[in-house]
């Protein structure tokens, strides 16, 4: 497969490591992973950079199978009007925001989103129970019961909701992520 | 579309019910990120958007000047530089593929104890490089080599102690190099570095063999303060207390690296099992919180209790070790040599093995919430750690040295003469076979212990098998053992310069043996233990053992009177009596003086004083800041509530007859009671009141924040758009 046809320009190159935290390494083999997943005849570059992958496909790789909040990441970083498909720019994104060198800014922006279940912009009860569900999962054993999960979401609303409007916005998010030195090194995804 | 937005910048498209305010924000953010200089990459937008904001920063139309397109280049070049040293400070990619593999199926709580092993090996390295090319190489292109050891000095010895040749010689290859007798006169140990004397070379390898060490301490204790203060808050909870809220860890509790599906399972538990535990301690803490004054007492008793006896077993360990190391010292000419010859590291080794499981054990007898078994048990570990060691370099002082106790053969040459003919040669050595027995004893437990007791229990399935069950890889351990390591490392830099090549030769040994017996033979633990509190831990743990293997050190180097007739500072008080000695020679008249006011109390009591006033400036100002932070708070809570007040007010305002006339949508009453609108036109975010947790779509208000969402994200189109009037 190797030759030309299979390879990114220098300049396309030099733009995305602009634009991203990724190095050239990355980039080269997120390009080719992302081909991978394309149907066989829509291999080389140029179709790779135009075509989008379905949902399915992306959550089949490794590095997102085994993660409860698969869904939620190619939902955020979808730019597809009907957000069921990811771009290789998408996955770029993606890959980014989730790379070492990322900020903690960035990061907790997207985590704020990823943990957004209804994408109204703030974090509420129901989003807050959705998260501690995808956290313990679904077996029996592990599933916090409902006065614990009340007890529990009691807590965390009293420690981080500021303005104390019931539930948690952007800034009360990243604020209280600043305090986990934890969360950088956890964000990560790394092909 | 934002690009045809721009293009008609200026003339804004003027739609039925359109509210200004949303187009004037809408041109705030805009603006805002046509002037903001914040690079490109950290904007929390997708790609296409980063390139259209990237078009409105330098238009196609402008002419880069000269120096606008250097500045790009150097800009770019620099990124690159950062990113390739930042590569190198990570080890060259050492172990990059082990790491991955690891992390992934256990998660980076454990993948820290080999990313610490690897900075140990990385802070080896570079001590070994720094005493290669500043002494070695030196000695060696002088090519000076002194007389041997001369014997031209009488002692009156008490006893039989006629040996002071005399220095027991096994015909064994094996034990010359396991206690360190080979390598006697090489590199290795103080004794066979020789230099003439200061006037005669330019080069002062005097001063170079005793500034290593102590630059080398320098170093590493930079490094780690660095990679400790990195890992910490980053912003510290100014008056809240400083432990890590509950939020924060339930938000940062998934580990993305884990991408295999057991390994995901058993992460569920783990943060099933830490939140439950949480809500029990909350409750007992509740409980706690209605306890009688007695009850209280009882419990302050009880811990009191197992605090002393915790002491008491520390007590009684580190005198073990004190015994052990003055028996083998005495008895240096027994018949029973070999096995005294290890005896201190076999007693050290013994004493951290039992301790920590009587520990557990008083610890378990009370009932205390298994956060405070955790640390309590892992605080005594450390303290019995490091006061064996301590315990162990003063037995050696000791006897050596005659440090704490008066011994007339210590009178005559400030040290044990008669028993030690090279003291620093002897101390080395005990460092050395401390360090080989470390090692042999990881060796053989990973090959004699683990793996054997991983075979039975997968061949037998008895009650006893079942609950023996696999190894648990115990991070802390593990991380108190390497720890141990170094500092004796540390402790030996001035004994035995090359010590650190062969533990960077050991950790670099550990590192493998340590990962087949995790991925081979191992459990994971069932409690949590974070990455990041831990690499704190670890970290503070080297820096206690950096600091008890400087304070021997610096005793040595400056009131210690060095062996009469091997090594470099055969003629000096103190070894630091060398940079006196130099500073006189070499330095200029004005520059002895300078020196000596530097190092005078004129100098040194200002400087005190002035840092304590700059303390005290730091400390009043953070605590001027919590004051602050606390009424700003209040005071949020305060503006929050009395908007939604005025919201009401203005609901109820609806309700009152004559109100029809404001549901026209372009009526001022229409917009002044429907305040909604969203940003750049992406989904509106909303607010509930502070009671009802229900959505009233009618006194929705975006909270307008300077890193808002880009792009539409609930209803398909153009990524940005304005909110047209049938919205509202």
């Amino acid at each position: 497969m190797g030759g030309s046809g299979s390879r990114l320009s220098k300049e396309l190159l030099a733009e995305y490591q602009d634009l991203t935290f990724l190095t050239k390494q990355e980039i080269v083999q997120a390009h080719r992973r992302f081909s991978e997943l394309l149907p066989r005849d829509k291999q080389n570059v140029e179709d790779s950079l135009r075509e989008r992958v379905s949902f399915e496909d992306i959550l089949s790789i490794p590095e997102l199978k085994a993660n409860p909040f698969k869904e939620r990441i190619c939902k955020v970083f979808s730019t597809a009007p009907s957000r069921d498909s990811l771009s290789f720019e998408d996955f770029l994104d993606l890959l980014s925001v989730f790379s070492d060198t990322a900020t903690p800014d960035i990061k907790s922006h997207y985590a704020f989103r990823i943990f957004d279940f209804d994408d109204d912009g703030t974090l509420d009860r129901e989003d807050l129970c959705r998260l501690v569900n995808c956290l313990t999962g679904e077996g029996e054993d592990t599933q916090l019961s409902a006065s614990e999960m009340k007890q529990l979401i009691d807590n965390i609303l009293e420690e981080s909701d500021i303005d104390r409007d019931g539930t948690i916005n952007l800034s009360e998010f990243q604020h209280v992520i600043s305090r986990s030195p934890d969360f950088v090194s956890s964000f990560k995804i790394v092909l | 579309m934002l690009h045809q937005w721009s293009a008609q910048s200026g003339q804004t498209p003027r739609e039925p019910g359109h509210l200004p305010e949303s187009e004037d924000l809408w041109e705030q953010e805009m603006e805002w990120l046509r002037a903001s200089r914040e690079p490109l990459r950290s904007l929390p937008y997708a790609m296409m958007d980063k390139r259209l904001i990237r078009k409105m920063r330098e238009p196609e139309g402008m002419q880069m000047t000269r120096w606008q397109c250097w500045q790009q280049k150097q800009q770019t070049m620099g990124q690159r530089l950062g990113e390739v040293a930042r590569r190198l400070a990570w080890g060259f990619g050492l172990w990059k593929g082990a790491l991955y593999e690891i992390g992934g199926l256990f998660g980076s709580g454990i993948r820290s104890y080999f990313t610490f092993l690897r900075f140990l090996l990385l802070l080896n390295l570079l001590t070994v490089l720094l005493t290669a090319s500043f002494v070695l190489v030196p000695l060696a292109w002088l090519h000076t080599q002194g007389p041997g050891p001369t014997l031209n000095f009488t002692l009156q010895c008490p006893g039989s102690h006629q040996a002071q040749t005399y220095i027991p010689r096994f015909h064994n290859q094996l034990w010359n190099v396991l206690t360190g007798r080979a390598f006697n006169n090489t590199y290795l140990f103080y004794g066979a570095y020789w230099a003439g004397p200061e006037s005669s070379s330019a080069y002062s390898i005097r001063l170079a063999y005793l500034l290593c060490p102590l630059a080398c301490l320098l170093l590493c204790f930079c490094g780690i303060l660095r990679r400790m203060m990195k890992g910490f808050l980053r912003r510290p909870g100014l008056g809240q207390d400083y432990g890590v809220p509950l939020s924060a860890k339930v938000f940062s509790s998934w580990d993305f690296c884990i991408h295999l599906r057991d390994a995901a399972t058993i992460k569920k538990h783990e943060i099933s099992n830490e939140f439950k535990v949480y809500l029990e301690e909350c409750r007992r803490r509740q409980q706690v919180q209605q306890d009688t004054p007695t009850q209280r007492a009882c419990r302050l008793l009880s811990y009191l209790r197992v605090n002393l006896l915790n002491a008491c077993l520390v007590a009684g360990g580190i005198s073990a070790i004190f015994w052990a190391t003055k028996y083998s010292q005495d008895n240096k000419e027994e018949s029973l040599f070999v096995v005294l010859q290890y005896l201190p590291p076999g007693v050290i080794s013994l004493v951290n093995f039992l301790g920590p499981l009587l520990f557990m054990f008083l610890v378990q007898l009370e009932s205390y919430p298994p956060s405070i078994e955790v640390n309590l048990i892992l605080i005594w570990c450390v303290v019995l750690k490091l006061a064996s060691l301590g315990m162990f370099s003063f037995s050696l002082g000791q006897t050596m040295l005659c440090i704490g106790r008066n011994k007339t053969s210590c009178e005559t040459y400030g040290y044990n003469a008669c028993d030690y003919q090279c003291w620093e040669n002897s101390v080395g050595e005990e460092l050395y076979k401390l360090i080989i027995f470390n090692f042999l004893l990881t060796v053989a437990f990973a090959f004699l212990v683990t793996l054997p007791r991983r075979l039975l229990v997968e061949r037998f399935s008895g009650r006893f098998w079942t609950w023996l069950g696999r190894e648990e890889f115990l991070v802390p351990k593990n991380v108190l053992d390497i720890v141990a390591g170094q500092t004796v490392t540390w402790m030996g830099l001035f004994y035995c310069p090359l010590l650190p090549l062969f533990q960077s030769i050991f950790l670099f040994l550990t590192f493998y043996i340590k990962k087949y017996t995790l991925l081979r033979n191992c459990r994971t633990p069932p409690r949590l233990f974070r990455a990041s509190s831990s690499t704190f831990f670890f970290q503070l743990v080297l820096l206690l053992g950096l600091l008890l293997a400087a304070v021997p050190l610096g005793f040595v180097v400056s009131s210690t009177h060095s062996s009469w007739d091997c090594g470099l500072f055969t003629n000096y008080s103190a070894p630091w009596q060398v940079v006196q000695e130099l500073v006189a020679l070499r330095l200029p008249l004005s520059g002895q003086r300078a020196l000596q006011y530097l190092s005078s109390h004129a100098f040194g009591l200002p400087l005190l004083w002035l840092l304590s006033h700059i303390l005290t400036v730091c400390i009043a100002q953070s605590q001027a800041n919590a004051r602050a932070i606390h009424v700003l708070r209040k005071q949020l809570v305060w503006q929050v509530q009395e908007k939604w007040r005025l919201v009401e007010e203005l609901s109820r305002l609806l309700q009152e007859p004559g109100s029809s006339e404001s549901l026209i949508p372009d009526s001022p009453r229409f917009r002044a009671s429907h305040p909604r609108f969203s940003g750049p036109g992406f989904w509106s975010p909303g607010s509930p009141g502070p009671e009802s947790p229900a959505r009233d779509p009618s006194t929705r208000t975006p909270p307008w924040l300077s890193s808002s969402y880009p792009g539409s994200r609930d209803s398909p189109g153009p990524r940005f758009r304005f909110p047209s009037g049938t919205e509202l």
